[in-house]
């Protein structure tokens, strides 16, 4: 799906993070519709770049462009009017918030609209969270609250969802229904950046992938490309 | 045990004071994680303000009582959220991004030049705050003696913190504020705008103390400037009582309180009464350092 209209990029991006730099010098485009995923071990500046894009962060260097348009200037809930949501790392539900007062949430930018359509779709995405739809969203299971950031995330009707390991301390057979439906939402039309540990389960969605190592990026190929990128092999998928 | 519901009814209302200056402290720790130390301060100032309308302008003359006190309920606690809003602008605002300390360090010296302001304004002498505006009607109800003022005072703060209640749980507005109170972080990448929250906070709690600092003129008859040491930090006593962070904790904290207090006074001691508030906060602290409510409590000031 490569090759559509650029709707966000990333131009020598640098973050430092609590006084010590994470991200040197970034550079990454992502078009309209596509998957893209960003490799890389831990602290390899994955989340502080989804930080930045979401304006949580600052940066001290570079430029974010968001459909033409600088946003690293902008403050975090313009950037998410902008249709830019995020599904943290670690999830970050509201724990002692209902199911459904989370979703609501994550429409916070649309005011006064009628809201009851997108939960409709949430729930019939991950239909585990109507059942929970008034129920304590500390009280749901690991993967019940990943269900409940990607569905909160989405409740904004984003242009652009960034997801941050959704796949972290989650079974085997949830994390492949997890990605299954990741990958409906982008076909669905939704424009995704997947951050992930697991590479392999990432590079088998994604269109395109990013390789970061200690805040630079190293590799930036095509998916089906890095799978079988001898490098990408040895650091990163394992020997199988 | 003679006059238990009599007691019962002065510590509810004497307790529904201490949850309303209560809350200011509570949903400003809850989105900022600071203590306000200024609180108490704006509670005085509402008494003050309070002072000015209805004795020094005498307004439940001038507009019968009725209209005096909506009136006066609803300027008092305008004009103290204003100075709550100029406070977190001034004091607290360029500091958002720095230490934690100096944030504190900011707010005992908002405390301390506010209380000296109104001691220049009001002088540092007791002044009757006698509005007369309420009759003094006592009824007996089997032996106990219930006066009106104290069942009006007992109202009124129930009242305003149910529509508080109802704005936090029914409102888009309420509701960012308790996200940002939860994980400030996770709100942002909703898009709440942190910045606001922390202004409408610094707006509802320190009209809230400033009503409170309004009633506690009417019932007792008399303010002072430095009246908000205390009340603040009983007050403080009561968020912690009920769990710092946590709206109906503060709520419950401050009756709590107010309960111990007074039936502490009328059976055991009145020279034990502030004793007994704080051992409450010391056994809150050692035995369930998180409040009724289980809120975390400051990790750090």
């Amino acid at each position: 799906m490569t090759g559509g209209e650029l709707l966000l990029e990333l131009k020598n991006l640098v973050v430092s993070y609590g006084g010590v730099e994470a991200v040197h010098g970034l550079s990454l485009k992502v078009h309209k519709g596509e998957l893209v995923t960003i490799l890389g071990a831990n602290g390899a500046g994955k989340s502080t770049t989804l930080m930045a894009i979401s304006g949580v962060v600052r940066p001290s260097g570079g430029e974010i462009h968001f459909q033409g348009r600088r946003i690293d200037v902008l403050k975090s809930h313009e950037v998410v009017a902008l249709g830019i949501t995020q599904s943290p790392e670690g999830r970050r539900v509201f724990g002692p918030m209902t199911v459904e007062e989370n979703l609501k949430l994550g429409a916070f930018t649309r005011k006064g609209q009628d809201l009851e359509p997108d939960l409709k779709l949430v729930f019939e995405l991950f239909p585990r969270l109507l059942e929970r739809r008034y129920q304590m969203a500390g009280t749901l299971s690991g993967g019940e609250q990943q269900m409940l950031a990607i569905g909160r995330a989405l409740m904004a009707q984003p242009k652009l969802l960034l997801l941050d390991e959704p796949s972290l301390g989650l079974a085997p057979l949830l994390v492949k229904s997890i990605f299954e439906t990741i990958k409906g939402i982008n076909e669905s039309g939704v424009t995704i950046i997947l951050v992930e540990q697991n590479a392999r389960a990432a590079l088998k969605l994604a269109d395109r992938g990013y390789v970061l190592d200690v805040g630079h990026l190293v590799l930036e190929d095509k998916a089906e490309h890095l799978l079988n990128n001898p490098q990408v092999r040895d650091a990163y998928l394992g020997s199988r | 045990m003679a006059h238990l519901v009599e007691q019962l009814i002065y510590g509810l209302t004497v307790g529904s004071i201490y949850a309303l200056i209560a809350l200011g402290y509570t949903m400003v720790y809850g989105v900022m994680k600071l203590i306000n130390f200024a609180h108490g301060e704006l509670f005085t100032l509402g008494a003050y303000f309070g002072f000015v309308f209805l004795v020094t302008l005498n307004w439940g003359g001038f507009f019968g009582p009725a209209i005096a006190i909506g009136l006066t309920v609803i300027l008092v606690s305008g004009l103290v959220a204003m100075a709550g809003h100029l406070l977190e602008r001034v004091a607290y605002r360029p500091l958002r991004h720095s230490d934690r300390l100096a944030a504190v360090v900011s707010a005992l010296g908002a405390s301390i030049f506010l209380q000296n302001v109104i001691m220049v304004v009001w002088g540092s002498r007791y002044r009757a705050f006698n509005a007369s505006l309420l009759p003094t009607v006592v009824w007996q109800v089997g032996g106990q003696n219930i006066p009106l003022i104290r069942l009006f005072v007992f109202l009124v703060a129930v009242a305003v913190m149910l529509g508080l209640y109802l704005f936090i749980n029914r409102t888009r507005l309420g509701l960012a504020i308790r996200a940002a109170a939860i994980d400030q972080g996770a709100a942002k990448l909703m898009g709440v705008d942190v910045s606001r929250v922390i202004a409408v906070v610094f707006i509802i709690g320190p009209a809230l103390g400033g009503l409170a600092g309004l009633l506690v003129g009417i019932y007792y008859g008399q303010i002072n400037f430095n009246m908000g040491q205390i009340y603040g930090l009983k007050a403080f006593t009561a968020a912690v009582i009920g769990g710092i962070g946590n709206i109906p904790g503060a709520m419950i904290g401050g009756l709590v309180l107010g309960l111990l207090e007074t039936l502490g006074d009328a059976y055991i001691s009145g020279a034990w009464k502030d004793a007994i508030a704080f051992v409450a906060l010391i056994l809150i602290l050692v035995f369930r350092p998180t409040g009724i409510l289980r809120e975390r409590v400051a990790e750090k000031l």
